[in-house]
């Protein structure tokens, strides 16, 4: 049986592909993001939005295609996250 | 050796409760996540539990000085434990039995408990001891999952919690008996197997929400 991603889960690793595991410097495109984070498009593209107008993501234009780059405020959520995550690990439990 | 053993074993509790309490809050304000927030309620609970108690304590060997803390004051101190123990069993009951419900994820439900006092400790004991003793199979089993080490602590912690309950609920049977010194023993030692894990979180690396500081 599949295991089931809490959203914040899948946040954690789009924001992980977007820091650890991106296609270049510029950051990933949605297409690639899709791919790595297992996420539906129509999900990924609400959840990209939020986390740009939340200051975690950089939206940037490069030629005609949009790709996504994790912002230093992303750095620092996904350190916690990573921390946090652990932290409920911990007692048995995910975040 | 009684006043002694309370003293040490609430004292302890409630640091380890407002410890835990606060990385978890911490955690929450941090990430928005509602199962640190619902670890947060169930640790400043469990702490303000224990906090009663030592107060109740305190009271009565200072101020009162009757030789026996007021019955009412630990029933109280126990029945706020056992509102953190709900706490803890409430959030394995939902990532085990309800994973995608949002009412559940997003919000707590508040335990309701409908007896002489003396008859609600003994209620308000068993329930703690159920509630521990599912968090502590719960967490095992997450260790079985992931292999996270310190699941095996917090395990453990629990386990022993759930022991102290038992010993504590069996000791009325038996007053005055070995039991009951045992029990609290047991009782600290699970306090501090839980905030051995969380001893060792990096804390220091992360920069927290300046409204926080």
């Amino acid at each position: 049986m599949a295991e089931y991603r809490t959203h914040m889960k899948i946040i954690g690793d789009i924001l992980t592909t977007t820091c650890d595991d991106s296609q270049d410097e510029n950051g990933a495109t949605v297409t690639y993001l899709i791919r790595k984070a297992n996420v539906s498009h129509s999900r990924i593209s609400r959840m990209l939005k939020v986390l740009v107008s939340q200051g975690l993501l950089e939206k940037v234009n490069e030629q005609g295609s949009n790709k996504y780059k994790i912002s230093q405020s992303g750095r620092e959520f996904l350190a916690a996250y990573n921390t946090f995550s652990n932290f409920a690990t911990n007692f048995g439990l995910v975040i | 050796m009684e006043f002694l053993l309370e003293n040490i074993l609430n004292l302890v509790g409630f640091l380890v409760g407002l410890v835990i309490g606060i990385v978890s809050f911490i955690g929450y304000r941090n990430t928005g996540s509602p199962t640190l927030f619902r670890l947060a309620i169930a640790f400043f609970s469990i702490g303000a539990g224990f906090l009663v108690i030592w107060i109740g304590f305190m009271l009565e060997d200072f101020v009162i000085k009757s030789g026996s803390i007021e019955r009412w004051v630990q029933t109280l101190g126990i029945g706020i434990q056992t509102i953190g123990y709900f706490f803890i069993a409430f959030s394995h009951s939902i990532k085990s039995l309800f994973p995608k419900s949002r009412y559940f994820r997003s919000v707590g439900i508040f335990p309701l408990f409908l007896v002489s006092s003396i008859h609600i400790e003994h209620i308000f004991r068993s329930i703690s001891f159920i509630l521990l003793a599912y968090g502590a199979i719960e967490t095992i089993l997450s260790y079985f999952e992931n292999k996270n080490k310190g699941a095996i602590s917090v395990a453990t912690g629990l386990s022993l919690l759930a022991l102290g309950e038992f010993l504590g609920w069996y000791s009325f049977v038996f007053p005055e008996s070995i039991l009951y010194y045992l029990s609290i023993i047991i009782k600290i030692a699970g306090l501090i197997a839980l905030f051995i894990p969380v001893s060792k979180l990096p804390l220091t690396k992360i920069k927290f929400d300046e409204s926080f500081d």
